[in-house]
């Protein structure tokens, strides 16, 4: 994952260097004059905003400490400043880059707006603008993901049994993610029972009574065809009398603008009444993520996200969109089709692959 | 649908261009924007969006309109043919060939509806008059046999799987005999990712064993930029004939599902519209850009037609419609055979001018006309023979009853009559020739407020 983003961030960064440094200087000593005081320099700022490109003056407080005129020259020629028009011309590159990478376009918006706010009619100094972009681009990243994190084997400490529900468009990968999930906890030394409570799919209960075998975990089940919220009762039921200390429900795949399965999946909630409400998405979405968490969110209220697909997904803009729009962690990556195939999501380690 | 939203700012677009005075290399620069934010958003190859809109300039500047159009409608006319040519213009369907059996095979991503959209085909076909069998050859995900047959059985076809053995290829021969008895084969196969070398491996040598006369690329909706890469793997794999769209029925526009098109030169053959096994969809580019500029789509609506009704019926109808007097019974064919269509929002998109109208009626009002619908077929069901063929002989007691046995209240089967007797009056004026512009103003003034559709 983010491999390719990587690669084209740099590319993209290191254009837009190039094209901030070759904006032109116009020399225009006589405003240079006039801007001695804040007030005034307001009003020549808006009249600047027109031209397309040119040097501005020096930051306020130097100019109240009324610096001389060779100063001032000097630090023109090496300061530059871009206005609203240049902004969107040199973005593109950045904006392009970022599209290709899966990112949503409403989270490449908040990229934009930062930036924004660091470059637009700001004394920049030629030399450092590579620094200013990706320190913008690493805080907006940042930002994304700064949510607090959620433990499961911490959480069971204080819960029992502690109840997880598995929610997400059709496909997704919540019956392998499950299996996943509860032999990550075999290996943490923690009980747990799979709940089939996707009554619709064809094949789904065996899908899951297959992974329990191998797992060697109790699976409940009904019928197909009978209300999921009623097996998920028993199971919680049953996990509560025999003492196991995690309950993992599966859910049938719903899409988030079918408004009966919506109903359903919130009866499910109601009935239940789970500790974790997590929902799981593909990588490789594009900008469906977006409404897709969101309706989700809407719905239920989640409080984490699963990824899967990860491995087929060298772009990993999904996880951005995702995180921007629900506000909630995203708990783990799923990497591959065998058991052991899930890790913790790293947020450092994302950054830091990002080469930014 | 595929690129709905495109569909809205699209419209708005194609508004300003007809109030506009000129057309100069603003006003297109301005369409083409729209065009590429519009796409981009849903998911179309980065690159893709950047030719056509480039194509879009480059004709709209060049060339003359002919005699006859003004500059205005030709651009139109040149984004419809962009447009168009994007989605891989004329409609191309699977030709299904005398031999036996005609083998489809289906490939695609984890999770991107491959066993589903077989079940879907399999009712296509075995409908059109041919004898179906699918064969499962995911020997990786776990019940996927159990799927497969599962689903088969809902369509009524026969299923070949091997729940125990793990090699395709073993599989197939297996059962190599029993398959000339079909007009065609579906094949199922595992998912794959196109990273993973063994996995293209396996289809590798599936494709040389079984040489599948199409082999059909599932690929989902909602996929994003990462389409174009699995795409080309899998069709270097074994060539990619054709692609079927799924779960266009979220809110995915199925942008990067184009980008697979692209990858391979295949166009799309089929689309998958929901759950059930008849929610697919022929997919016909001509149509479909024609529904997203908002000109609706006569072809694919008759084409509906002639699904959910036969022919006789349809004569039979339109004859006692036009005599006045039609009751209960035909109330409840006609709509049967508009559940069999589809849901209300889809039906009013393929019909020329309404696709417009559709934008102002709110959402809320098409489901709450939908669930009306569904309530008076209940109704419907509660009436004995007698009461559907005169509908006029319903007193209170009768209503009482029908409303019990039906689960709705009275006031609700009260609305049904008084919509049958509104529809009966209006079938009367039109009958009674006063379809001149005078009589059409008096019939509407009269339905005004009162028809709720």
């Amino acid at each position: 994952m983010f491999k390719f983003l990587k690669e084209k961030l740099k590319n993209a960064i290191s254009s837009i260097t190039k094209k901030v440094e070759n904006i032109p200087i116009e020399e225009k000593v006589q405003e240079v004059i006039i801007e001695k005081t804040p007030e005034k320099k307001e009003k020549v700022v808006k009249e600047k905003q027109k031209k397309k490109a040119e040097v501005k003056e020096i930051p306020e407080k130097e100019i109240k400490e009324k610096k001389g005129f060779f100063e001032k020259i000097r630090e023109k020629v090496q300061t530059t400043s871009i206005n609203e028009n240049d902004f969107e011309e040199i973005f593109y590159d950045l904006e392009v880059a970022l599209l290709e990478n899966n990112t949503a376009v409403e989270v490449i918006e908040k990229i934009k707006r930062d930036l924004k706010e660091v470059l637009v009619d700001k004394p920049i100094e030629r030399k450092k603008i590579k620094t200013i972009i990706q320190d913008s681009l690493r805080n907006t990243i940042e930002d994304l993901f700064k949510v607090q994190g959620v433990d499961i084997i911490k959480l069971t400490k204080t819960k029992k049994p502690l109840t997880i529900l598995f929610v997400g468009v059709n496909g997704s990968g919540k019956t392998s993610t499950i299996a996943k999930v509860a032999n990550f906890l075999k290996k943490n030394n923690l009980t747990s029972v799979l709940i089939a409570a996707d009554t619709f799919r064809a094949g789904s209960i065996q899908q899951l009574e297959e992974w329990g075998s191998r797992l060697n975990i109790k699976v409940i089940k009904h019928d197909y065809g009978s209300d999921p919220a009623a097996v998920a009762f028993d199971g919680k039921k049953y996990a509560e009398a025999h003492k196991i200390d995690v309950v993992l429900i599966d859910t049938a795949g719903r899409q988030h603008s079918n408004v009966n399965l919506i109903e359903e999946m919130k009866k499910i909630v109601r009935v239940v009444k789970p500790d974790l409400k997590i929902f799981v998405g593909e990588s490789i979405v594009g900008n469906d993520a977006i409404t897709q968490s969101e309706e989700f969110d809407n719905a239920i209220e989640l409080d984490g996200i699963i990824l899967t697909k990860s491995d087929i997904d060298e772009k990993g803009g999904a996880s951005l969109s995702i995180s921007y729009v629900t506000k909630k962690p995203i708990i783990f990556l799923t990497t591959g089709q065998e058991l052991k195939d899930i890790e913790y999501f790293d947020k450092e380690k994302i950054i830091k692959n990002l080469g930014i | 649908m595929v690129l709905e939203n495109l569909s809205s700012s699209l419209k708005d677009t194609l508004k300003k261009i007809a109030r506009a005075m000129f057309v100069d290399e603003k006003l297109i620069d301005e369409l083409n924007k729209e065009i590429q934010r519009a796409l981009l958003k849903a998911d179309v190859n980065v690159q893709l969006v950047f030719n056509l809109t480039k194509n879009i300039k480059e004709r709209a500047l060049k060339e003359k309109p002919p005699a006859g159009t003004t500059q205005r409608e030709y651009l139109v006319r040149i984004v419809y043919e962009e447009l168009v040519k994007f989605l891989g213009e004329d409609k191309e369907e699977i030709k299904i060939t005398k031999k036996k059996p005609f083998k489809i095979m289906f490939v695609g991503l984890y999770g991107s509806g491959k066993t589903t959209s077989i079940s879907k085909l399999a009712k296509y076909y075995s409908k059109r008059g041919y004898k179906v069998g699918s064969l499962g050859l995911d020997v990786h995900r776990p019940a996927a046999p159990d799927q497969l047959e599962q689903l088969s059985t809902q369509v009524k076809i026969p299923c070949f799987i091997d729940k125990k053995e793990k090699n395709p290829e073993k599989i197939y021969k297996k059962f190599e005999k029993e398959y000339s008895k079909f007009d065609i084969l579906l094949i199922d196969t595992a998912g794959r990712d196109a990273l993973s070398s063994e996995l293209i491996k396996e289809i590798k040598s599936i494709n040389k064993l079984i040489k599948p006369d199409e082999n059909l690329l599932v690929i989902n909706a909602d996929i994003g930029q990462a389409a174009e890469k699995q795409a080309k793997t899998l069709h270097d794999a074994g060539a990619i004939t054709g692609i079927i769209i799924t779960k266009l029925d979220g809110t995915a526009k199925g942008g990067g599902a184009l980008s697979a098109c692209s990858a391979t030169g295949a166009k799309i053959k089929f689309i998958g519209i929901g759950e059930k096994p008849e929610d697919i969809e022929e997919f016909n580019p001509k149509g479909f850009v024609s529904r997203l500029l908002g000109m609706g789509d006569l072809e694919l609506l008759l084409e509906k037609t002639k699904d959910a009704i036969s022919q006789e019926k349809a004569e039979d109808l339109s004859k006692k419609l036009m005599k006045g007097d039609f009751n209960f019974i035909d109330l409840y064919d006609q709509m049967e055979a508009m559940s069999k269509m589809g849901s209300l929002s889809k039906i009013m998109d393929l019909i020329p001018g309404i696709g417009g109208i559709k934008d102002k009626i709110p959402k809320d009002m098409l489901q709450v006309q939908e669930s009306k619908l569904k309530k008076w077929k209940y109704i419907l069901q509660s009436m004995t023979k007698k009461e559907l063929e005169d509908p006029e002989i319903l007193d209170s007691n009768r209503i009482k009853r029908i409303a019990k046995g039906s689960g709705t209240n009275e006031s609700e089967v009260r609305e049904l009559l008084k919509q049958y007797k509104q529809s009966k009056k209006m079938m009367k004026l039109m009958k009674g020739g006063s379809t001149d512009q005078k009589g059409m103003e008096k019939l509407m003034k009269k339905f005004k407020g009162k028809v709720k559709f």
